[in-house]
């Protein structure tokens, strides 16, 4: 047995350990052993991710044989191995943070049912990944998919728990049989179960079939991937589900949806031609405006991330969109650097989204709202927490040299190099998509610009956040090791690249690193290959040298080498912004000193206009800092105002008035429920059948056997 | 097309010609009656009775007015009993009180202003706005009004200052910038005019900041204001003193 395998039984035993604990433990301990072992749990998953990434390629387990279809199988390879780094980097502090977050249901909800499903949740993602045949892989989803239901519905007193949990569970069990039928064509069409056998087949699918399959399966894992235009269910799900499962279900549990694309769509049956390409694309896109979009007029911290999750996904989507199209045009290592800027931005969306969930926690915890409306000045009450918060939110907001700016700088120089394709059709496409997502990045900074303005600056808005408290090391610890990994994943892309390139390359077929980490800090010697002098050159006369004996390593990302005309198209380096950053900064503060040397500083009350007091209502909110993005996009958001008065004498004399917006989000609108009110409309026919009289039943009974007979006579002559 | 520019250009200019000229329209200001020697003392106890807000003192033969309690009712001009007043067409009168000091001289071409109205009446702030007219053309000189405190050097303030605009009043005088300079315009903000003192207001803004120019006038004409945003500047000597009122209470002219 290999070692990634051993580490994993390892994991897998945690995990049973886990569910043993959970069961037996008092419940006052319950929370610390889940925490304990569900962080030994993620250890071991990280360790045999890491194995599988750096020492072995893979691994395959057979496990049993089956009455038909081959053995049951787990395979591991560097795809899944990313994807287990990845749940690992969550868990890990998540499960830390559980121990201090589950205390608030101490008493009123079992603690031992929550732990049971998080820990069968957690063993099942990571089978998920590790599936190597399409039972094992549909039956680790199908309970993945109720555990993490079960535990999304734990707080069943929350309003809207039943009916966010239901939706979840209804829109993803639509997904799994859609997934399943998909699968059931590649059953028919290689007769075997087994993944291996499928890729051996996938070249000669007739066109329908691998349409459908195509179409099938990205539709339904599209609805776990949280892709227009079956998102709904997150923004219903995230802010009732206890903010733990939120954080694993941003983080992880929607990557299990972009995996099973890439899993299916690029390894085991890749596309034909650019046509499905083009379609992951425009939902990715799409998915993401309409996910920033929504995120930027929400107030609720919880519900703002969950639409933020939409958007990432849609970035991540829209690469995975690139790379198929670049696969089909020819050009495999381009389509590498998108699908390396796609997985690169998986990971960075579930670290940061992780720390911007905990953060929400702690907040919680500690101003008792999670309402941006509510909130505010908590920078002064809980330095810390607002600390870390910032770095994720700098992350989300993909600003320089975070990890964010990283995937999302990588993405959109991979859609401008469409230049490289034929299609004009496919160009303007292409170039449509870019306009979206970068569209989107700029709504992204106004979003998350709003969360902490509005959340940790400016004037405390309530009773609660006045008297916020400072969270204790169990929340500050893991938001400290989710901050630390937004900031090395963002100024150590060289060293993250060529890892994921391990990844891509048996996808791909091509290796992305001599174009996009060119090695300049090596030795001359080795320096030469793939680089011609030319290309050198230019990077000696950009200055690509400079700082090479102070800064450890490579701390270039050049994008694609071109033609030899144009050597170089792009180059970005995030550890060379942190010294700049640190020089420019330094540098500020420096010449504000010598201007105000010798100055008095007077510190006076802020401006209010002369009001006899400010109250914190009057101070901008986090509904008022979104209102210009909900006026430009009224045509979008349609946002419909619920009057409600109270009338006392007539209509010239109210009591009371109150003002609500509510907005119906554009995808129920124009998809969801249409269909809906069609079946309403449906039942509602049939419904007058049944009118109540006696007479009218046995005419019915009557009309039936009739009809039976004509039908009889008609078959028997 | 940009007819205005021809319209503009035809009309040429037609904003007052004051400071730099004499102001020669008709009607710029109601004037004032100034200090007047009269024949007798009973003739001077007579003229100071006619005033209703007590802006007129009988000294011995003469009678003094207090310009920033005079309200131009003309009862001290109209009165066939009594003898003439001095009556003075002009409204060069703003003056400064004991606490103003000198602006720098980089201020004398751009002064921001932030305008409060601490309980006028209208008056004044009718006026004040004539000051941004193309006809008294505030801007030419170099003074803007500013939306925020923050930005402003000099703060005109009309009315008594009422109960309800004392607190924004000093909020918007301590949200200033040093050097900042107070100008109170109208008999209300200099002596609390026919309002104040009462239940309900000040009696004036010295009592509740300090003052450096006052603006008598009731209301001041827009060339009075502009008479006293210029002396601010340092551009405009403040109104003279007459010798009558030196005598009457013993200071230098």
């Amino acid at each position: 047995m290999s070692m990634s395998a051993e580490l994993l039984l390892v994991f897998f035993l945690l995990c049973a350990a886990g569910v043993a604990a959970s069961v037996v433990a008092p419940a006052r301990s319950g929370p610390t052993a889940l925490a304990v072992i569900g962080a030994a749990a993620a250890i071991a998953l990280l360790a045999t991710g890491a194995v599988l990434m750096g020492v072995e390629p893979g691994f395959r387990l057979e496990l049993w044989s089956m009455l038909f279809g081959g053995t049951m199988a787990l395979a591991a390879d560097r795809l899944s191995a990313v994807l287990m780094l990845g749940a690992g980097l969550v868990f890990l502090p998540v499960s830390i943070f559980s121990a201090t977050y589950l205390r608030k249901y101490a008493g009123h909800c079992d603690l031992r049912y929550f732990g049971v499903c998080y820990f069968v949740m957690f063993a099942a993602i990571v089978l998920v990944f590790i599936a190597g045949d399409a039972l094992s892989f549909l039956a680790a989803w199908e309970v993945m998919s109720i555990s993490s239901y079960l535990l999304v519905t734990y707080d069943l007193d929350r309003e809207g728990s039943a009916y966010g949990g239901f939706v979840m569970l209804a829109l993803g069990e639509a997904g799994t049989i859609a997934v399943t039928i998909a699968f059931i064509l590649m059953v028919i069409a290689s007769g075997s179960l087994q993944f291996g056998d499928w890729r051996a087949v996938s070249p000669h699918l007739t066109e329908g079939v691998a349409w459908a399959v195509f179409i099938l399966s990205f539709a339904g894992f599209a609805v776990k991937a949280g892709l227009v235009p079956v998102n709904s269910w997150l923004p219903l799900a995230h802010p009732v589900a206890p903010t733990n499962v939120s954080a694993l279900l941003s983080a992880v549990i929607v990557n299990l949806g972009i995996y099973g694309i890439i899993r299916v769509n690029l390894d085991l049956v890749p596309v034909h031609g650019a046509v499905p390409g083009l379609i992951v694309l425009v939902v990715g896109s799409v998915s993401a405006l309409i996910g920033i979009l929504y995120a930027t007029i929400q107030s609720d911290m919880k519900r703002l991330l969950a639409h933020s999750t939409i958007e990432n996904m849609g970035i991540v989507a829209a690469g995975i969109g690139a790379t198929m199209i670049f696969l089909a045009s020819n050009q495999p290592v381009i389509a590498a650097i998108a699908l390396i800027a796609a997985l690169y931005h998986l990971i960075n969306h579930a670290v940061y989204k992780a720390l911007l969930f905990v953060g929400t926690g702690a907040v919680e915890a500690g101003a008792g709202s999670r309402d941006l409306d509510l909130l505010g000045g908590l920078v002064r009450a809980m330095p810390w927490t607002s600390a870390f918060v910032l770095v994720g939110v700098l992350a989300i907001s993909a600003l320089p040299p975070l990890n964010g700016f990283v995937s999302e700088w990588l993405t959109l120089q991979t859609l401008l190099r469409s230049a490289v394709l034929s299609s004009t059709a496919i160009k303007i496409i292409f170039a449509l998509c870019g306009v979206l997502i970068a569209l989107t990045a700029g709504l992204a900074v106004t979003c998350f610009a709003k969360v902490y303005a509005m959340g940790f600056l400016g004037v405390s808005r309530s009773a609660g956040a006045a008297d916020a408290a400072e969270v204790g090391w169990g929340v500050r610890s893991p938001l400290a090791f989710l901050a630390v990994f937004c900031v090395l994943l963002g100024i150590l892309p060289t060293y993250v690249i060529p890892v994921i390139d391990r990844v891509a390359y048996p996808l791909t077929h091509a290796s992305a690193l001599p174009a996009l980490v060119p090695p300049f800090f090596l030795p001359q010697a080795q320096q030469a290959e793939n680089l011609p002098p030319a290309f050198l050159a230019e990077f000696h006369d950009l200055g690509a040298q400079t700082g090479e004996g102070m800064l450890p390593g490579r701390g270039l990302v050049v994008l694609h080498r071109g033609q030899a005309s144009n050597p170089v198209v792009f180059a970005m380096s995030t550890s060379y912004m942190v010294v700049a950053l640190a020089v420019l900064l330094g540098l500020v503060f420096l010449v504000f000193r010598l201007l105000t040397l010798g100055r008095r500083t007077v510190r006076g009350r802020a401006w209010d206009g002369g009001l006899r007091r400010l109250w914190p209502s009057l101070t901008y909110t986090a509904t008022g800092f979104s209102n210009p993005v909900r006026v430009i996009f009224h045509a979008v958001l349609r946002p419909t105002t619920i009057e409600d008065s109270t009338e006392a004498v007539a209509t010239h004399f109210r009591t009371a008035i109150r003002l609500d917006h509510a907005d119906v989000p554009i995808i129920d609108r124009l998809v969801l429920r249409p269909p809906m009110s069609g079946l309403r409309w449906l039942a509602e026919l049939v419904r007058r059948m049944h009118v109540g009289y006696v007479n009218a039943y046995a005419g019915y009974v009557l009309l039936t056997m009739l009809v039976v007979l004509v039908i009889g006579l008609a078959i028997l002559r | 097309m940009a007819g205005w520019v021809i319209k503009g250009a035809r009309t040429g200019i037609r904003s007052s010609a004051y400071p730099a000229g004499p102001e020669t329209a008709i009607g710029v200001s109601p004037g004032m009656p100034g200090d007047t020697a009269v024949d007798s003392p009973s003739d001077a106890e007579g003229l100071a009775s006619l005033c209703p807000t007590g802006a007129m003192t009988a000294h011995d033969v003469s009678v003094v007015v207090d310009r920033g309690r005079c309200v131009h009712c003309f009862r001290c001009a109209q009165d066939a009993r009594m003898p003439a007043v001095a009556w003075d067409p002009g409204f060069e009168w703003a003056t400064y009180t004991d606490a103003y000091q000198a602006l720098h001289a980089a201020f004398s071409r751009s002064l921001h202003i932030r305008f409060v109205d601490a309980g006028a009446c209208g008056a004044c702030m009718s006026e004040a706005r004539q000051v941004n007219n193309p006809y008294y053309n505030m801007h030419r000189l170099g003074f803007f009004i500013t939306p925020t405190p923050r930005n402003a050097d000099i703060l005109l303030v009309a009315g008594p200052v009422s109960d309800a605009m004392r607190d924004p009043l000093r909020k918007t005088y301590a949200a200033m910038p040093p050097p900042k300079r107070v100008v109170a315009i109208g008999a209300c903000a200099i002596s609390g005019g026919v309002f104040g003192p009462s239940y309900a207001s000040a009696a004036g803004v010295k009592d509740i900041i300090p003052v450096d120019v006052i603006v008598p006038g009731c209301p001041p004409p827009p060339l009075a204001i502009l008479h006293g945003l210029l002396l601010v500047a340092g551009r405009k000597p403040p109104a003279p003193r007459s010798s009558l009122a030196a005598r009457a209470d013993g200071r230098p002219e």
